[in-house]
């Protein structure tokens, strides 16, 4: 594993850089996409997103202090971009983004690229009800199995407030799959 | 009914999947999008258009180098009635000035044209109201 400031200058060295980037992108790509997957919930959505998240690293590569990792610069990036995306969606068909998101779940079934059945969906719904932070910390911990110091250098929070914050959630889900 | 816990249930996954090759294809699609952002690519047609644009233009001005030429040769060429008019209306010079200027070759060309047809002779000394001098005084 080559050092990551010496991989930083591979990307910004034009000679470098193609090679560099490539390797970035089959690092990075599958993880990014599940991340934000979960977030906006469609394949197409979430290939639209993951390509413009791509290109803003390579935008904003130069800018890059190297104060926090890659990784989780990256990740920050990509969360803007979902969230954005989600958010500027809503707005266009004129709901909110609890809707939207409602919306969306319930296309599922009909989605080509998902394969989850009834107890899925429900869990999704569930996930909807949350406040933002809250959908964004669980789906962090739960499905993609990040650690809780990588989702607080992501998230700027500390990993005290992660844990209550993913504690919460889990019992707001508890409650609505026992309830609904 | 039993109450929903997480931890006692088998993880549940997210359900979500991709296409098939669809990680294979993406790091190529997104290298291609950089490349068009990097390099403002200029396409075919319009580099064609410059060029035959130009090429128009020269052979346009070649076109009218013969023109040019042409303009100023007859510019500077002045046809012989503006050159008459002139001598006669416009400038100083009399008529003896310019029999003084005739020499041989020119009085000969004015020979020449005064060559006239007998009939013609005749009808003008039949018209001249001087011709009986004349004939009078040749013999």
């Amino acid at each position: 594993m080559i050092d990551e400031k010496e991989f930083i200058k591979q990307l910004l060295n034009p000679q470098t850089q193609n090679t560099a980037f490539q390797k970035l992108l089959s690092d990075y790509q599958r993880p990014l996409y599940s991340h934000i997957r979960n977030i906006v919930l469609n394949h197409d959505d979430a290939d639209d997103v993951l390509q413009n998240t791509f290109i803003k690293v390579f935008q904003y590569l130069k800018n890059f202090k190297g104060e926090s990792k890659l990784f989780s610069w990256m990740y920050r990036i990509a969360t803007n971009e979902a969230l954005t995306f989600l958010s500027q969606k809503a707005k266009l068909s004129g709901i909110s983004s609890e809707d939207l998101q409602n919306k969306t779940i319930d296309n599922l079934k009909a989605d080509l690229y998902f394969d989850g059945d009834e107890i899925q969906i429900k869990f999704q719904k569930a996930i909807v009800t949350l406040p933002e932070k809250q959908q964004l910390v669980f789906k962090m911990k739960y499905f993609e199995e990040l650690k809780y110091e990588e989702i607080a250098e992501i998230l700027g929070t500390s990993v005290g407030a992660l844990k209550a914050s993913y504690h919460h959630a889990v019992k707001k889900i508890e409650l609505y799959v026992t309830s609904n | 009914m039993k109450a929903f816990k997480l931890e006692n249930e088998p993880k549940i996954k997210s359900g979500f999947n991709t296409p098939e090759n669809y990680f294979d294809d993406f790091s190529e699609k997104v290298l291609q999008q950089l490349h068009q952002k990097e390099v403002k690519v200029i396409p075919f047609y319009k580099r064609k258009k410059t060029l035959s644009l130009a090429a128009a233009a020269v052979i346009g001005f070649a076109l009218m180098i013969p023109i040019v030429n042409n303009y100023k040769a007859t510019s500077n060429d002045l046809d012989e009635a503006t050159l008459e008019t002139y001598l006669s209306y416009q400038s100083n010079i009399s008529q003896y000035d310019l029999i003084q200027k005739l020499d041989d070759s020119d009085i000969e060309k004015l020979n020449n044209n005064i060559t006239l047809e007998d009939e013609t002779l005749e009808d003008i000394l039949s018209t001249s109201p001087n011709i009986e001098h004349l004939i009078a005084e040749q013999n």
